[in-house]
């Protein structure tokens, strides 16, 4: 199998790509790369403009925020299927947010986020897949968010317990 | 349609069910901060040989000059030689408990609530989901299942804490997993050392491949996340009525007689604290109840 057959086979295993017409495919494998990253290694750094957006394909990456006074605090962790670094295909240019390091040795599926927004721009069918993922992930990146500012393991409720 | 229901009740009002019986306090193990399982022996020898309970019931646990706290029984329903509640110290009465040490006299008295219907259950799918101290009440469940593992399908428990040292039963977690029960544990926030999931509960069921005709839930946590993780399951379709919860609310006398448990027309001590999700779901969607 040539590299871009391999590409092409690691795509149409995103069950949200199987949606897709099969020609869009060759236009993706067309912008991405398959990389393997060692456990530990970062991907991409709070504050850079770096313009790629990740699908985990094995392995698991943990996505931290580096807070003034606390140090590198870990908000989350993305594994096989989950997309990183989505917010460089929403239409506002931003540096990084976070920061990806690699827990265990992973296989990503790493894209260039202005050419897939310039896809998305000419194929609004292949667009509609990809927003509508996006919309998704960050649906539930909102929720876990929630969760982490209500705390519900805090035990704030204790003072003044009887039990 | 049948809808499943947990099993009746125990709880009953006559004199004997009010009256504690004395219990010592035979070990005490650190599960996570400010958590510990206290193993207790009944110190009436009848009493301690025909003491039973099933997988969601809990005990009153008193405390003279203190009060009582309705704690539920943590240990393997089938070996009863010491009970074990898993309790986290919030206030008087537990840090009271926590004071009398091993060797230590308080009154017992249970076991009261409904349980979790597993005999109902066989040949389903489980997914067990538990957040911070909503474990103990499941751990029953898990045991039941291993000794029982033919009669169910694939197991999955998801839990989640705040951070990895709030996980409790960590050393039982490897003989969990050997016996065929898969493991999803998230938490909240962690350092570096921690290579596991950070996120939360609900969120686990997003990488599940749930078959929801033949899937059941339980679930035990702060209330927002039973919320979530039903609202989770019944949106991969899990039918409602397989969804089961347990609940702690103020329980004060076990049998209804308070009212300070009252959830709709309902009293978690005495109708709870296992409920299907089917009727008690719309009173936990009810602003201030």
């Amino acid at each position: 199998m040539t590299p871009e057959q391999e590409l092409i086979s690691a795509l149409q295993t995103i069950p949200w790509f199987q949606d897709l017409n099969p020609e869009y495919f060759d236009k993706l494998a067309g912008i991405s790369s398959l990389i393997e990253v060692e456990a530990g290694e970062k991907l991409y750094q709070q504050g850079d403009k770096q313009d790629y957006i990740y699908v985990v394909l094995k392995g698991r990456v943990a996505v931290e925020i580096a807070i003034p006074g606390k140090g590198r605090t870990r908000i989350y962790t993305a594994e096989p299927i989950e997309m990183l670094g989505w917010s460089s295909v929403t239409p506002v240019v931003r540096q990084r947010t976070a920061s990806a390091v690699t827990v265990l040795p992973c296989l990503l599926v790493r894209m260039k986020a202005s050419k897939l927004q310039k896809l998305c721009d000419q194929n609004h069918s292949l667009g509609y897949v990809v927003m509508r993922r996006i919309a998704n992930v960050a649906a539930s990146r909102l929720l876990v968010t929630r969760f982490q500012l209500l705390d519900i393991f805090s035990h704030s409720s204790d003072e003044g317990s009887n039990v | 349609m049948t809808v499943l229901t947990t099993s009746k009740p125990i709880s009953d009002c006559t004199s004997d069910s009010m009256l504690p019986m004395w219990a010592e306090i035979v070990k005490i193990e650190q599960e996570a901060p400010r958590i510990k399982t206290y193993w207790m022996k009944f110190k009436d020898p009848i009493v301690q040989d025909t003491y039973s309970f099933q997988p969601g019931q809990f005990n009153l646990l008193t405390i003279p000059g203190y009060g009582e706290a309705a704690i539920s029984i943590s240990s393997h329903p089938r070996h009863t030689e010491a009970i074990g509640h898993t309790i986290r110290l919030a206030g008087n009465v537990t840090h009271a408990i926590d004071r009398l040490g091993v060797g230590g006299t308080l009154g017992v008295r249970g076991p009261y609530g409904s349980t979790w219907p597993l005999e109902k259950l066989k040949g389903l799918d489980i997914y067990i989901a538990a957040g911070g101290i909503g474990l103990p009440p499941l751990r029953p469940v898990i045991y039941h299942i291993m000794d029982n593992r033919a009669d169910y399908g694939k197991v999955v428990l998801i839990y989640g804490a705040r951070t990895p040292e709030d996980l409790q039963f960590t050393a039982e977690h490897d003989s969990w997993e050997k016996a065929g029960i898969e493991l999803m544990i998230c938490v909240d926030s962690c350092d570096d050392t921690w290579t596991g999931l950070v996120g939360v509960v609900p969120m686990l069921f997003y990488r599940l491949r749930i078959e929801p005709k033949n899937s059941a839930l339980l679930t035990c946590g702060p209330e927002i996340m039973i919320h979530f993780a039903a609202y989770e399951a019944i949106a991969r379709r899990v039918p409602r009525k397989r969804i089961f919860v347990s609940l702690e609310k103020n329980m004060k006398c076990g049998f209804g007689s308070c009212g300070r448990c009252q959830l709709g027309p309902y009293f978690v001590c005495k109708d709870g604290p296992i409920f299907n999700y089917k009727k008690i779901g719309p009173y936990l969607e009810v602003e201030d109840f």
